[in-house]
């Protein structure tokens, strides 16, 4: 038996030791989450009927789990939001390399990018309803234009500030124009193109949310838009917050794996 | 073969760079043969830059030719030259490991696929990094890097290799570790080198031939032999004296004020 501190005779963890062991990031993490949850039951009584009680959400959302057609919604929902994040950001970049790689492009998307960043994202929702109805491609055609913009932005500014001196080795060493995109200047922008589809992703189920909502007969977004329209509040609150429970999960577990892998260079 | 009746590798003839009205290089002349390692020494600022982008076919010189192997660069019908640089740093891709970094030289420079393992190990093991072969960039030091630059620029069998300050980012005794080094692959691969250095005792340690340059716009103060034998000693007394002998010589063209300091970056 090892021996043990005279302050401390028969090892009882102390309080402030106990604290120590346990990792910042969980603590603070914790100590969030608790205040959310005080702050919600707070305004859950000041608020009442309105905003819905800790205990009444987590029984809706226990039924809405149990519930076939709320899975139905769910997926719908998750397949409009792949599809607009997959279209967004491979518009996004590509459109970002050619910005960024050639003087004469950049001179004549700048202002069109200036502008498509400063319109509102509900202006493109409501415009693309006008133009094409309220069928899955207004929806598709709205996220996509809204959320390529963002992307764009970041790869172009990254392009911009890539390191020039490997540029230069790669015409030194005679790279052919391929090997330069694939092994130089791709892998040199692959931070920014995670950042860019984290914020792809993120900014595209917000918004398919609201497309829902606005112009839609299904998905999520309806679903929280008909339990308001009944002043079902904990019903709405529920299917919030299942959805944005998926999606951090999806972002963190995909996105962040797959950042992991691609940047395992880093460590 | 003596020196003189080697084949020439790189040509300077009348060669002169200018920026609009601005002179980087005012005229240069010299004839680099093969196997020889050339050290070009100047103050900072005379053109050594503008020159090597020029030597490297980066640039067409504003006046002059430049001839690889007796073939012009820089008209319609030249081939870009096949070089290995050697730059101040490293320029290895970090998100590719040592070997990828050295493949995808040997790729661009059309080594045909089946030679790569063989080449790669062997060049590897002469320069001491075989254990890093599979070790991402951003792993190894300073000097480990600059040894994988240096196998990537000897790997593809280039016409010369430049290297431009390889050495002066590296702490004193990497440096004076892999400086010892390069004589010896120099010698072994029969490589011909153009080594622009600031430091006057590096240049005197590794070169057969040093280009003194004029402060700028650059012109060929002297073509200075080296006198001594090889192997070298760093710390040998006739390096010092040499080193001495061409401090003396450059304090007029440099209009340097007498000092005793090696270096003269």
């Amino acid at each position: 038996m090892p021996d043990l501190p005279l302050s401390n005779p028969i090892g009882f963890v102390r309080k402030r030791d106990w604290i120590a062991v346990v990792p910042a990031r969980v603590l603070s993490g914790a100590i969030a989450l608790i205040s959310i949850l005080l702050i919600w039951h707070i305004m859950s009584i000041a608020f009442r009927p309105w905003v819905p009680t800790i205990d009444a959400t987590l029984m809706a959302m226990g039924r809405a789990l149990q519930n076939h057609s709320f899975w139905d919604d769910f997926f719908l929902t998750l397949g409009r939001v792949l599809a607009s994040f997959a279209a967004a950001s491979i518009v996004g970049a590509v459109l970002g390399l050619i910005i960024g790689l050639n003087e004469k492009a950049e001179a004549f998307f700048q202002p069109l990018l200036a502008l498509a960043l400063a319109v509102p994202d509900p202006v493109y929702i409501i415009f693309s309803i006008l133009a094409v109805g309220t069928g899955e491609m207004a929806g598709f055609l709205a996220l996509t234009i809204a959320v390529a913009p963002f992307v764009t932005n970041i790869v172009r500014s990254n392009v911009h500030a890539r390191d020039k001196s490997l540029d230069e080795m790669a015409q030194i060493y005679h790279l052919p124009r391929s090997v330069r995109l694939r092994s130089v200047l791709i892998p040199q922008l692959m931070p920014a193109l995670l950042t860019a589809m984290r914020f792809s992703f993120a900014l595209s189920w917000k918004l398919v949310v609201v497309v829902e909502a606005i112009g839609q007969p299904d998905g999520i977004g309806a679903s929280i838009f008909n339990s308001f329209r009944l002043l079902r509040m904990r019903e709405v609150a529920a299917v919030a917050i299942i959805f944005i429970i998926a999606m951090q999960l999806l972002e963190r577990g995909v996105l962040g794996r797959v950042e992991k892998k691609l940047l395992r260079w880093r460590d | 073969m003596t020196q003189e009746t080697r084949p020439s590798v790189l040509k300077a003839v009348n060669l002169g760079v200018t920026y609009g009205q601005s002179e980087a290089v005012a005229q240069l002349d010299f004839d680099i043969k093969r196997g020889e390692f050339v050290a070009i020494l100047g103050p900072s600022g005379c053109g050594k830059s503008s020159m090597l982008n020029v030597i490297s076919g980066l640039r067409a010189p504003s006046k002059g030719r430049v001839l690889v192997e007796d073939e012009e660069l820089f008209t319609a019908q030249s081939k870009p030259p096949r070089l290995g640089y050697v730059f101040q740093s490293h320029r290895l891709l970090p998100w590719r490991t040592v070997r990828q970094n050295l493949e995808i030289a040997l790729a661009a420079s059309q080594v045909p696929r089946g030679t790569w393992e063989a080449r790669i190990d062997e060049i590897l093991s002469i320069l001491h990094i075989s254990q890093f072969k599979d070790a991402w960039p951003m792993r190894l030091s300073g000097g480990q890097r600059q040894r994988v630059s240096i196998a990537r620029a000897l790997l593809i069998d280039p016409s010369y290799i430049l290297m431009d300050e390889p050495l002066s980012t590296l702490d004193e005794v990497t440096a004076r570790s892999l400086r010892q080094e390069l004589t010896g692959i120099c010698q072994r691969t029969n490589a011909t080198v153009v080594f622009v250095t600031h430091s006057i005792r590096e240049a005197v340690y590794l070169a057969d031939r040093i280009l003194i340059l004029t402060k700028g716009p650059a012109r060929i103060f002297e073509d200075y032999k080296v006198p001594l034998e090889r192997p070298r000693d760093y710390d040998d007394a006739r390096i010092a004296e040499v080193e001495a002998d061409i401090i003396r010589r450059v304090q007029a063209p440099w209009g340097l004020a007498m000092r005793e300091e090696s270096s003269v970056a």
